[in-house]
């Protein structure tokens, strides 16, 4: 089916689904974000671990179904190790971008570090993401460090920011998780100071409830009760977050990181149109985006094949 | 005293991994006789053979060039095609393991190595597309071909340069909006500085050109040309760059010896430098007026 003929024409061409946001095997999850009109979609290692037929298998839907990679993830508490730790963090992080590498996406994600045995110094944190980049450099990938809102010494994307220009890696860039700033209450009067070329991705959600305190609090909502943008109440912070981006000059991908355990039992086709009422929510209504002309988006799906 | 030990430190900060030129560059192929004769008419004689694998070197002056048709069981490796690619670049470096230690510590990809019996251990890392760079650090009092390759009879081992013909760099071509990206993995690794836009060298003055921290050869990294639309183009190690006081003699001479020079409107044999015709379907010298 061709989402294109099937829609009309809205303009959702910067936003994509995540796989965590769906039930059901890797070629399920692709043709209904497909099919609901997405050009783009965020893959899990574990998309593809959990193929049936293999690895391999798993790349060749991702490849054969038209949609383009947003990025790859997740890379978790790599940053701050020493010795052992660091030396097994690191091959970790090389089969990450292998799978990576493999899938043609152009973009690893990586969490800050939650781990008690990292150091908060954060010139070793940035030297770790340096090293991360220059290992994912040969490939033509671009590494995304985003601050988890329970990270053990970076927790907001502000700390995170930092690390990245430490870093001074030109594939290194940050990683934007609307959960996680909104979660920490953390102020966006700085985005205003960022280069948007260094934000490489921006993640989107809601949730239901106004506050989340405790770091064990953050996390049980982030992990189960994430809505897509528009459905909770954080509509206004949502908005102004997309328009202080798009305001600054970024230009790149926004995708709904949205896990919720009811959305894991209701049929797919269902949660993909959840997902592109909010896209088109916030492509028409926030950003007001102009409806592209059909070769806009025939130029998108051949660079997707 | 202080004096000595500021220079130390200085070399040790420009130059972490000792870098002095270029041991040699390796060719992979299946057609290693076809390559071999574009390399004699080159000046490139042929002087040994390895111990244990389909592989043929190559000299001319201070230049080895190394022909590999010995196909890897490594995965990353360039396996040879008839169509011969620039495989590796062995790099003269201090201390080898030093050197291989200080790159894998900042986030390159160590190369496993498989040696048989009687072989040197050259410890590598992975470099553009399927390339790998080597780490040669005995070069001065006895060579790793002492080693490793069998002197074909009756040769001369040193055959003198044609024309003055030494190393002079690498061309690499790299992705689109990939040239900041691939400087700093240069400069990071290995300590090459990027030369300002008005040093040029050459006859085709685009991208960017870094000075190796030995300033004994440069890496010249080529974008894709404005306006061509390619997803994902082959990154790699394109030509190599061979420096010679006199370009339009070396051109004479090697005219005579069956090199055909591109003579189009865009590219033209000239003083300043020239490029031969592909051979092979990919196979390329660029000649550069540079004085050793």
């Amino acid at each position: 089916m061709n989402a294109a003929t099937e829609y009309p024409l809205r303009n959702i061409l910067d936003f994509g689904m995540d796989t965590i946001s769906l039930a059901g095997t890797l070629p399920a999850k692709l043709s209904a974000v497909r099919e609901a009109g997405f050009s783009q979609i965020m893959i899990s290692a574990r998309d593809l671990m959990d193929h049936p037929q293999g690895f391999d298998a798993a790349v060749a839907a991702v490849r054969s179904s038209g949609l383009r990679v947003t990025g790859f993830q997740v890379l978790r508490d790599f940053e701050g190790l020493s010795g052992h730790l660091h030396e097994y963090k690191v091959d970790v992080a090389k089969s990450m971008l292998e799978m990576c590498h493999a899938l043609g996406s152009k973009l690893l994600l990586v969490c800050s570090s939650t781990s008690t045995h990292a150091t908060g110094d954060v010139d070793k944190l940035a030297a770790d993401l340096r090293k991360l980049a220059t290992l994912a450099l040969p490939m033509g990938i671009k590494v995304a460090y985003e601050g988890l809102s329970w990270g053990r010494s970076i927790s907001e994307f502000t700390a995170a920011w930092d690390v990245v220009v430490r870093a001074g890696a030109a594939n290194l860039g940050l990683g934007i998780d609307s959960y996680h700033i909104f979660a920490t209450r953390t102020s966006l009067e700085d985005l205003d100071f960022f280069d948007p070329r260094k934000i490489f991705l921006v993640q989107l959600a809601d949730f239901m409830w106004h506050e989340v305190r405790t770091p064990e609090e953050r996390m049980s909502t982030a992990r189960h009760f994430r809505v897509f943008p528009g459905e909770g109440v954080h509509s206004d912070a949502l908005a102004d977050l997309v328009m202080r981006l798009d305001r600054i000059g970024y230009r790149g991908d926004y995708s709904f990181e949205v896990f919720n355990d009811d959305y894991q039992q209701m049929p797919l086709a269902t949660v993909a149109e959840r997902a592109r009422r909010s896209a088109v929510w916030l492509g028409e209504d926030v950003l007001q985006r102009a409806v592209p002309l059909p070769e806009q988006i025939r130029l998108r799906r051949s660079e997707a094949g | 005293m202080t004096q000595v030990t500021n220079r130390e430190l200085t070399e040790a900060t420009s130059n972490p991994i000792g870098m002095d030129g270029i041991e040699f560059v390796e060719f992979s192929t299946s057609k290693p006789q076809a390559l071999g004769l574009i390399l004699e008419q080159m000046g490139f004689r042929p002087i040994a053979r390895h111990r244990s694998r389909e592989v043929l070197l190559y000299r001319q002056g201070e230049m080895n060039v190394v022909v590999n048709a010995h196909a890897s069981r490594q995965p990353r490796a360039a396996q040879p095609t008839e169509s011969p690619v620039i495989a590796a670049i062995a790099l003269r470096v201090h201390d080898a393991a030093a050197a291989y230690r200080y790159t894998v510590d900042r986030g390159a990809w160590p190369v496993p190595t498989h040696v048989e019996v009687m072989e040197l251990n050259i410890p590598a890392i992975h470099g553009v597309g399927t390339s790998r760079i080597y780490f040669v650090d005995r070069y001065k009092d006895f060579s790793i071909y002492d080693i490793d390759f069998v002197l074909n009879p009756a040769v001369d081992a040193h055959p003198p340069a044609l024309t003055g013909l030494h190393w002079f760099g690498v061309v690499q071509y790299i992705g689109d909006e990939r040239t900041e990206e691939w400087i700093e993995f240069y400069s990071e690794l290995f300590g090459f500085a990027v030369l300002s836009g008005e040093q040029r060298y050459g006859i085709l003055p685009k991208g960017r050109i870094l000075q190796s921290p030995c300033k004994r050869f440069y890496l010249q990294l080529i974008e894709p040309k404005p306006g061509i639309f390619e997803v994902d183009p082959d990154e790699m190690f394109q030509r190599l760059g061979l420096g010679t006081p006199d370009v339009l003699a070396t051109v004479s001479t090697l005219r005579e010896r069956g090199i055909d020079f591109v003579e189009s409107q865009g590219v033209h044999s000239g003083t300043r430098g020239a490029l031969t015709q592909a051979y092979l379907g990919s196979v390329m010298f660029e000649l550069v007026h540079h004085e050793r």
